[in-house]
């Protein structure tokens, strides 16, 4: 097992390490605020519950969000230009998705 | 409503599993069982879905980046395709005939299908050769999977039309209010030459992106709902994090076979409502 990993380890980029810390976190963080909210709101608690899944949900929302943002800085920081042209060409695409969707 | 919140959050972990383990966000599961299961008005469980196929999409991916089985670089070259196809998507939604798009998309899904089927016993695409764009752009890989006990190299060929196809899934999932993770897989793994695995955990990578652009739609019109979507997502996300630690140990020709009857339901449902409304 340790021998594969090693193996395996040979050429992780680095770019799949900083990737997977920041979605753990985000579901961390969003599976916490879930829990709690669920756990109160069994108990009756019907305003601050409901407030606390929302939050949840929109930290989910925002992870993958930041993982583009995210590849996006980290290929402008190994001066991939081509790839962080491309992040950059997901992220406004994004933005005008959301501001286009917003209207109807 | 605590018996229904339990019921809820156990199909979250049921659609987490299927979904993470096939690259798809697990929404052919639970927009039905809302829906249908659960009598919910069909706006709440669309809106549900799509933050449930985020939670896939973030639960799985952090086993799949661990395992080196995401490939980024071919993720953000695609994604380019999808996130564009999302916005003409949600453009033209309204404009285009939808009983035309559902035919369209079910005849290519049941073109996937028989392609899977075909190919159901190979464990991996021969000698792939790469194109000119996905060597210049360095779009290959290698992992090592705990299934086979070996290591898995593989390069990435046709990469103009893989990108073509994801700007179509990108559109559909705009259009239809879907994941879109059912044209992705069969994009990677029969288009573009990749091994199944990699298509997999790849478009599960994806699929979070295509989602959140819908999702902030849904959450800015009040339809997403926190006692029905605080439970399922919850589920979801567990489920995922569960999902993606089997696949890894799993082979691709077991995988490909759960696959199969989900593609062929999908393009027979989507077939059915295009005839059906016209």
């Amino acid at each position: 097992m340790v021998g594969n990993d090693h193996e395996a380890g040979a050429e992780v980029h680095p770019i799949e390490l900083v990737l997977a810390r920041l979605l753990r976190l985000g579901s961390l963080i969003a599976a916490a605020l879930l829990t709690v909210g669920i756990a109160l709101m069994t108990m009756g608690m019907t305003v601050l519950a409901p407030k606390l899944i929302t939050a949840g949900l929109l930290v989910l929302l925002g992870t993958p969000v930041m993982r583009v943002v995210a590849a996006s800085i980290i290929f402008t920081k190994e001066r991939d230009w081509h790839f962080a042209f491309f992040s950059i060409v997901v992220l406004c695409a994004m933005a005008a998705g959301i501001y286009f969707g917003k209207g109807d | 409503m605590v018996i229904t919140f339990i019921l809820v959050f156990v199909l979250g972990i049921v659609a987490g599993v299927v979904g993470a383990m096939l690259g798809l966000g697990g929404g052919i599961i639970i927009v039905p069982a809302l829906a249908l299961g659960f009598g919910m008005p069909m706006r709440t469980a669309v809106a549900a879905s799509t933050v449930c196929i985020i939670a896939t999409s973030t639960g799985a991916a952090v086993a799949f980046l661990r395992d080196r089985l995401t490939n980024t670089r071919v993720a953000i070259w695609l994604e380019m395709g999808t996130a564009t196809g999302a916005l003409t998507g949600a453009l033209l939604a309204g404009w285009v005939n939808q009983r035309l798009l559902f035919i369209l998309f079910g005849v290519l899904l049941a073109y996937s299908a028989y392609n899977m089927f075909r190919t159901r016993k190979e464990e991996h695409k021969e000698e792939v050769t790469p194109d000119a764009i996905s060597q210049r752009l360095r779009l290959r890989g290698s992992y090592y999977d705990k299934a086979l006990g070996r290591r898995v190299d593989y390069q990435v060929s046709r990469t103009i039309p893989g990108l073509i196809i994801m700007y179509f899934s990108g559109a559909a999932a705009g259009l239809l209010g879907i994941g879109a993770g059912i044209f992705k897989v069969p994009a990677m793994d029969q288009v573009m030459g990749m091994p199944f695995k990699a298509s997999s955990a790849t478009s599960n990578f994806m699929i979070g992106v295509t989602a959140a652009s819908g999702a902030v739609v849904y959450f800015a019109r009040g339809d997403v709902k926190p006692l029905v979507a605080g439970p399922v997502v919850l589920g979801v996300l567990i489920g995922a994090i569960l999902g993606a630690r089997l696949m890894v140990h799993m082979k691709a020709s077991k995988i490909r076979l759960f696959f199969m009857p989900i593609l062929a339901y999908t393009a027979i449902e989507m077939i059915y409502k295009g005839v059906k409304w016209w």
